[in-house]
């Protein structure tokens, strides 16, 4: 109870007070020092692990473009004829460790353009392809009055190029199985992306649409080995949808997951035969990528070198640190 | 008289209705305003627009609103209209909510002022009415203790003589008790009143009563002010002349100049900073995008159909305008709001620091200005008063000097209670407390044919503004002035007892003998005059005259007799701290008086200019004697000075006193080292003229102006800097021009004052003596023209509001003057050794919070937006934004704004504790020197914010391929490694903080909500990914903050 005569008396709390019990870390050199050194050793080691296990990635790449330093496709680049079918060999010496991913990489390709990355319809790609397309589309919105679908630039331009991997024994072609399984992402396929639903056929669904300009099928005769890889739920449809954020970037083509090809691709020459029909000569090439992967993702050895640098500095500013103090230190004790 | 202009008709509401002012958005109507306060600023219907309007002054939001409007333009729109209206709607609706939960309140608190019953005369009689249905020309009946509702005449009351008693404490703050008295006319009947147009001059009125073809003098003796309460007094009547807005307090609530500080002003340079750095990057990459545009897109099929059928000039047009937007984030839209609320939270701090509350008087410090408070943190300058403030201003009558007798000892020379106190049984209305123990001053005033001392004692008896309250038989003094209350009350322990007044009469009880004496007329004081005279008659006509020592002096006549005894009286009084007052008697004819009356009369009508005709008065003086009061120090006035000057702070003492008690109290507080020279007259004159190159024809102007100037020099390069101006002031008065003021000199010369300041950085301290409340505000003006540190001002008195009003910071002391000074301050405390703790420690770390504070909150904007910079040599210089919309969206709100990251630290950090503080001052110089806020450190954290954001940028397009968000957890362990002082409420803020974070982006990367708006969620499946990103993300950026601090606290440590 405040008596009557201190009714202005404030409140002793440890808020009020600013007292409220607190931790203050003191930086002292006694601490600091033994951190930075015990810091920097964990990073070394850290990036020391990360980047042997970078180095342990096997990478094969590719170029095919045809043009310029890179001989292979050369025939295929002037887009003359279509569909222009060309190889590609290439032999191992050892096992490429399983399983092998392979990718396509394009360059120089501004994927992450504004105009280009809005240019598409997230309403039609769910499945309404009753409604007109949006405004965002344009110029591939409509032809003939009839709408597009799936719509935008995005879509248009969709990757075409088709791979199949041989190896060669005895002087024969072993066809590889590539696996177009669940290459997309697992929220692409089953929430962002649907199929427009129609009595019958998924062709019925798409009843008055057109299919985009640089399409050669409509979308659901996409993949015609696979009836229920059609329309915007087509495995390689979804992973071009899904744009890049760096102009240079790769794509998931295909796993090697099955047959004889379960643990790796054994040494031996191997033929990659490709339809070519993307043209990327004005702007910039295209590759193909066979890489393995481990516990860390792909081969990136620049996550490994920047811990082992971030590591170093620890250590080499815990020793300036300690110079200092010492000398400090010295001088003190000696005045 | 043409001034006059205001009619008021008793008893006449149809007259004054008619004339109600009735006002329409700007346009007036009418002149007599009714009595109802509106205080309120909104209603229902022109809240909206009208807090709008106010809000919209705020560059920063106006900034934001333009973005908007961008933003909904389809073309230029490269983020949703959302991630800015978002943010923005926060902040306007969270000032709009505090706008309104204020204006409720004034609401409130006017209908419940509006609702208070009065009296009012009616065909009836008296009925009681609501205070909002008072009119002008109204008939009020108040009774004892009410509050006078309008501004009103005094018409007649039931005490004796219609004097009436009232307490003015609303007002000014002073707590004594003032009489009023009704003219002897009005206590009948009235009919008409013409006064002077409303104004805020709260100490005069004119008017004039109109009766009987009969003129009557109406003056501020018969006003009761709207506001004051009715005491002592059963029922007192009033005519009610000025109602609501035309009153005088209502006049007088003129909205003050908002003081705006050093960091905010730096701020707001940074925020059009900014403004133009956003506009300089958008033009570069609109340069870079006309570029992409005609070399690179024409060869990317995908790309070179998208822009339209627009020439690449007009896409780089929209381009431009598309960066802008997105890097419009980089303006920290909510740290106004934020900025705000930590001045707020800072302010109640030192309210509520028990530390600084005076259980004595029981008054808690209070922030009566809550954006001041980094300011604290930087004082170079206190300026401070000396009465009330560096002294205790409790009064102790010590010795006194009659017709050139000294009685009484030094304060010094006897410690108190040493020697018997007097023998004082003989007088029966002693009440004791008199600290004087000289035995013969009592048995020259008991002993027939003294008639110097009896006549000296009789004069501290009559002269004065006290009023007597008579409690439990013995009189209780109330006085305006504590001189005044502790003169009267030694004269009353040594047989001069001052009974009671009336309006023309006072009764004393002389060593017994009850006597009352007739009172013509009342000289009263004012700073300016310094001096208060009495017209009485005690038989023959007389005027006391009671004065500072340099206006008596000089008005005695030719004469006077025991003058050089009385002088070095005066000396050895200043010379133990004693305040002295100069008493004097003059026999004045009958014909004088008449003929003087008779002008007075006139001049008050006319020109309301008496202070010519006090002067005719008060000449010829014979001196009756000299009083020496003791004002002791406050507790802990020297280690606190000692304190502050350890800290770097310059103090200056402003006083009105002459100088050697400036000096004396200087040695007494610490001020000055008992080795220290001072610097005076001369000295100072040729110190100032070394400093510059005066020119030769200057000279005879500076000898004039700095005549009395003093300077003291201390070793080597330390001096104490004198002035006073009393030779200037004498030399002056003899002319009729009034003395000029020391800004009108300085104002002349302004290379003199250059030098002043120049000269006085190299002193240790500044004592200006005889200062008048202009002359101390001109000081002040001085400091602040001539350098850019931070003023602050220190006072208890009305004297002092104008030197608190000027400085940078104003600080009133709960004194015994009254509340004029705290009531103009921007912060109010009860003692001066509490400045100690207010400045060392509050301001201290209210800069320091501050400054980080600040510093955090535009390093995480800018770093933030630069990212977009880099980001863009990678797309084409398409605007495409790197995060995720939402992102951005909820980064400066929710994230790390608003709720806690910036608000916890800069409120509950302390990199010292308090007691710390107080033991190393020099800690506190940082703040002077603007160490932790300045251009060069904003450059600084400009440039680890783009270092930041290429961090940010090229980590993980190196790491990974793609990256959507991370900043969020850099920024957060940026700030961990900050903050250094965890008490519980940053952990649970930084954990809220990570949280929500990783709470929002689940919702917001959530399939349900991609079903409900496919278009505006389409960011999903990110969010495992994100895991994983945000555990590498802090070991990496992590060592490079840890390094930082390492070094500089190892440098500190050291």
């Amino acid at each position: 109870m405040k008596s009557q005569q201190a009714a202005n008396r404030p409140d002793n709390t440890a808020f009020t007070q600013q007292r409220l019990p607190a931790w203050q870390p003191m930086l002292s050199a006694h601490f600091v020092i033994p951190g930075f050194l015990l810091i920097g050793m964990a990073f070394i080691g850290i990036g020391v692990a990360l980047y042997i296990t970078s180095q342990n990635i096997q990478v094969l790449e590719k170029d095919y473009t045809g043009t310029g330093q890179y001989t292979a496709c050369s025939e295929c680049a002037d887009m003359q004829t279509i569909p222009c079918i060309c190889n590609v060999t290439f032999s191992l010496t050892t096992l490429f460790t399983g399983p092998v991913f392979l990718y396509y990489g394009l360059s120089n390709y501004y994927q992450n353009y504004r105009k280009y990355q809005v240019s598409r319809d997230d309403v039609q790609l769910w499945g309404d392809v009753t409604k007109s397309p949006a405004d965002a589309c344009a110029p591939y919105q409509y032809i003939d009055n009839k709408p597009i679908a799936p719509c935008g630039s995005i879509a248009n331009s969709m990757f075409n190029d088709t791979f199949s991997l041989y190896q060669i024994i005895n002087g024969t072609m072993k066809l590889v199985p590539l696996d177009g399984k669940g290459i997309a992402w697992w929220t692409d396929y089953n929430i962002k992306f649907r199929n427009p639903s129609a009595q019958g056929s998924l062709q019925d669904a798409f009843n008055g649409t057109m299919k985009p300009v640089n399409w050669s099928k409509p979308a659901y005769e996409l993949n015609p080995s696979d009836m229920n890889d059609n329309g915007f739920l087509n495995q390689d449809f979804l992973v071009w949808m899904r744009t890049a954020a760096l102009p240079d970037f790769q794509k998931l083509y295909r796993r090697i997951t099955s047959g004889d090809y379960a643990l790796g691709l054994p040494p031996g020459d191997y033929v990659l035969q490709i339809e070519y029909n993307y043209a990327v000569k004005d702007f910039g090439r295209k590759k193909v990528v066979f890489s393995n992967v481990t516990w860390m993702g792909g081969k990136n050895e620049f996550l490994g070198v920047a811990y082992i640098v971030v590591g170093s500095l620890c250590l080499v500013m815990s020793v300036v640190m300690l110079v200092v103090y010492a000398k400090y230190k010295f001088a003190d004790e000696n005045a | 008289m043409e001034d006059l202009s205001w009619e008021v008709r008793a008893n006449n509401r149809l007259f004054h209705r008619k004339q109600r002012r009735r006002s329409c958005l700007c346009l007036h109507r009418g002149r007599y305003s009714d009595n109802v306060i509106r205080s309120y600023k909104y209603s229902a219907l022109t809240f909206l627009p009208l807090s709008l309007f106010e809000q919209f002054q705020r560059i920063a939001n106006i900034y934001f609103l333009c973005i908007v409007v961008l933003q909904s333009i389809p073309a230029i729109s490269t983020l949703p209209w959302y991630t800015t209206m978002i943010p923005l709607l926060t902040v306007l609706s969270v000032r709009g909510f505090k706008d309104l939960a204020d204006d409720l309140a004034r609401r409130h608190s006017d209908s419940q002022i509006n609702r208070q019953p009065c009296d009012l005369l009616t065909n009836e009689g008296f009925t009681s009415v609501q205070w909002k249905d008072v009119c002008v020309g109204d008939v009020l009946r108040l009774h004892k203790d009410q509050t006078v509702p309008a501004d009103l005449l005094l018409l007649t009351t039931t005490e004796p003589h219609s004097l009436c008693y009232i307490e003015t404490s609303d007002i000014d703050g002073e707590t004594n008790l003032k009489i009023r008295q009704a003219l002897a006319v009005t206590h009948q009947e009235l009919s008409q009143v013409w006064c002077e147009e409303p104004n805020s001059h709260l100490h005069s009125f004119k008017g004039v009563l109109e009766w009987r073809d009969m003129r009557h003098l109406l003056d501020t003796g018969h006003i009761l002010l709207r506001g004051t309460v009715l005491r002592n007094t059963r029922v007192a009547y009033g005519l009610t002349i000025y109602t609501g807005l035309d009153s005088k307090i209502l006049q007088n609530c003129g909205q003050t100049a908002v003081k705006t500080t050093q960091v905010e002003r730096t701020l707001n340079k940074v925020v059009v900073g900014i403004v133009l750095l956003v506009l300089l990057f958008a033009l570069l990459l609109a340069v870079g995008a006309g570029i992409f545009e005609a070399r690179v897109a024409p060869g990317i099929e995908a790309l070179a159909e998208l822009g339209g059928r627009y020439t690449p000039v007009y896409k780089v047009f929209l381009t431009f305008w598309g960066y802008i937007i997105l890097l419009s984030p980089s303006m920290p839209m909510s740290l106004y709001i934020t900025f705000e609320l930590v001045h707020v939270i800072h302010s109640l701090f030192i309210g509520w620091d028990l530390d600084l509350y005076d259980g004595g008087v029981d008054v808690p410090a209070h922030a009566r200005s809550t954006t001041l408070n980094e300011e604290l943190g930087q004082v170079r300058y206190l300026l401070s008063d000396k009465t009330g403030t560096l002294t205790e201003n409790r009064l102790i009558f010590r010795q006194c000097c009659v017709a050139g007798v000294l009685y009484g000892l030094l304060a010094v020379s006897c410690p108190p209670h040493s020697s018997p106190p007097l023998d004082l049984s003989w007088n029966p209305f002693s009440c004791g407390g008199l600290q004087f123990s000289d035995k013969r001053l009592v048995d020259t005033l008991r002993k027939p044919g003294s008639p110097d001392v009896r006549e000296f004692f009789k004069a501290l008896a009559l002269c004065h503004t006290v009023m007597a309250e008579w409690k439990d038989g013995a009189p209780v003094y109330q006085a305006a002035s504590p001189d005044e209350e502790t003169l009267v009350g030694a004269a009353r322990e040594l047989g001069w007892v001052f009974l009671s007044r009336t309006r023309d009469s006072m009764t004393l009880s002389e060593l017994g003998h009850r006597r009352q004496y007739q009172l013509l007329a009342l000289l009263d004081f004012t700073s300016q005059r310094r001096r208060m005279s009495v017209l009485g008659k005690p038989g023959e006509l007389k005027l006391y005259c009671k004065g500072a020592d340099i206006v008596i002096l000089e008005r005695l006549r030719k004469d006077s007799t025991y003058c050089e005894s009385t002088e070095k009286a005066l000396e050895v009084f200043s010379q133990g701290c004693l305040r002295t007052l100069c008493v004097a008697v003059r026999s004045v004819q009958e014909g004088l008086w008449e003929e003087w009356s008779r002008a007075l009369e006139l001049a008050a009508m006319t020109t309301g200019a008496s202070d010519d005709l006090y002067d005719n008065m008060e000449r010829e003086l014979t001196l009756l004697g000299v009083t020496a009061i003791e004002d002791q120090l406050q507790v802990g006035v020297p280690e606190t000075i000692a304190t502050l000057r350890q800290a770097g702070i310059k103090v200056w003492v402003l006083t009105g006193d002459k100088k050697e008690t400036a000096v004396n109290v200087g040695f007494a507080c610490r001020l000055l080292d008992p080795g220290t020279r001072l610097l005076q007259g001369e000295e100072l004159r040729s110190g100032l003229k070394t400093h510059g190159r005066a020119h030769e024809c200057r000279e005879g102007h500076l000898a004039l102006t700095l005549a009395d100037i003093l300077i003291l020099r201390a070793r080597s390069k330390r001096h104490i800097l004198y002035k006073g101006w009393t030779g200037n002031q004498s030399k002056h008065t003899t002319s009729s021009t009034p003395p000029p003021s020391l800004q009108v000199e300085f104002e002349e010369q302004p290379e003199l004052g250059k030098r002043f300041i120049a000269l006085s950085r190299q002193c240790q301290a500044v004592l200006c003596c005889r200062t008048t409340p202009s002359q101390k505000a001109g000081v002040v003006q001085l400091i602040r023209k001539y350098t850019s540190s931070i003023t602050m001002a220190i006072g208890d008195g009305a004297n002092d509001v104008n030197m608190i009003k000027t400085a940078h910071i104003g600080v009133g002391l709960n004194g015994l003057e009254g509340g004029q000074a705290v009531q103009n301050a921007d912060f109010s405390l009860a003692k001066f050794h509490f400045l100690r703790k207010l400045l060392l420690v509050h301001g201290r770390w209210s800069y320091r919070r501050i400054s980080v504070f600040l510093r955090y909150f535009l390093y995480k904007t800018s770093s933030f937006a630069f990212v977009h910079v880099w980001f863009a040599f990678c797309n084409g210089f398409s605007g495409q934004p790197m995060y995720e919309t939402w992102f951005i969206t909820l980064y400066t709100v929710l994230y790390t704004s608003f709720p806690v990251q910036c608000l916890l630290p800069s409120l509950s950090w302390q990199d010292v504790s308090a007691e710390g503080s107080l033991r190393w001052p020099s800690l506190y110089q940082l703040g002077v020197g603007r160490q932790l806020f300045n251009p060069r450190l904003l450059a600084g954290t400009f440039l680890y914010s783009i270092y930041t954001s290429l961090v940010l940028f090229f980590l993980p397009l190196s790491v990974f391929c793609f990256s959507a968000i991370d900043f969020q957890t850099f920024s957060i362990t940026v700030l961990i490694l900050q903050t250094g002082y965890w008490t519980m409420f940053n952990v649970a803020a930084i954990v809220f903080s990570m949280s929500m974070y990783f709470l929002a982006t689940l919702i917001l990367h959530s399939p349900l909500l991609h079903t409900i708006a496919p278009a505006d969620f389409y960011f999903l499946g990110t969010r495992r990914f994100l895991a994983a990103w945000h555990l590498t993300a802090p070991s990496l950026t992590g060592p490079h903050s840890v390094s930082n601090q390492g070094t500089s606290c190892i440098r500190r440590h050291l």
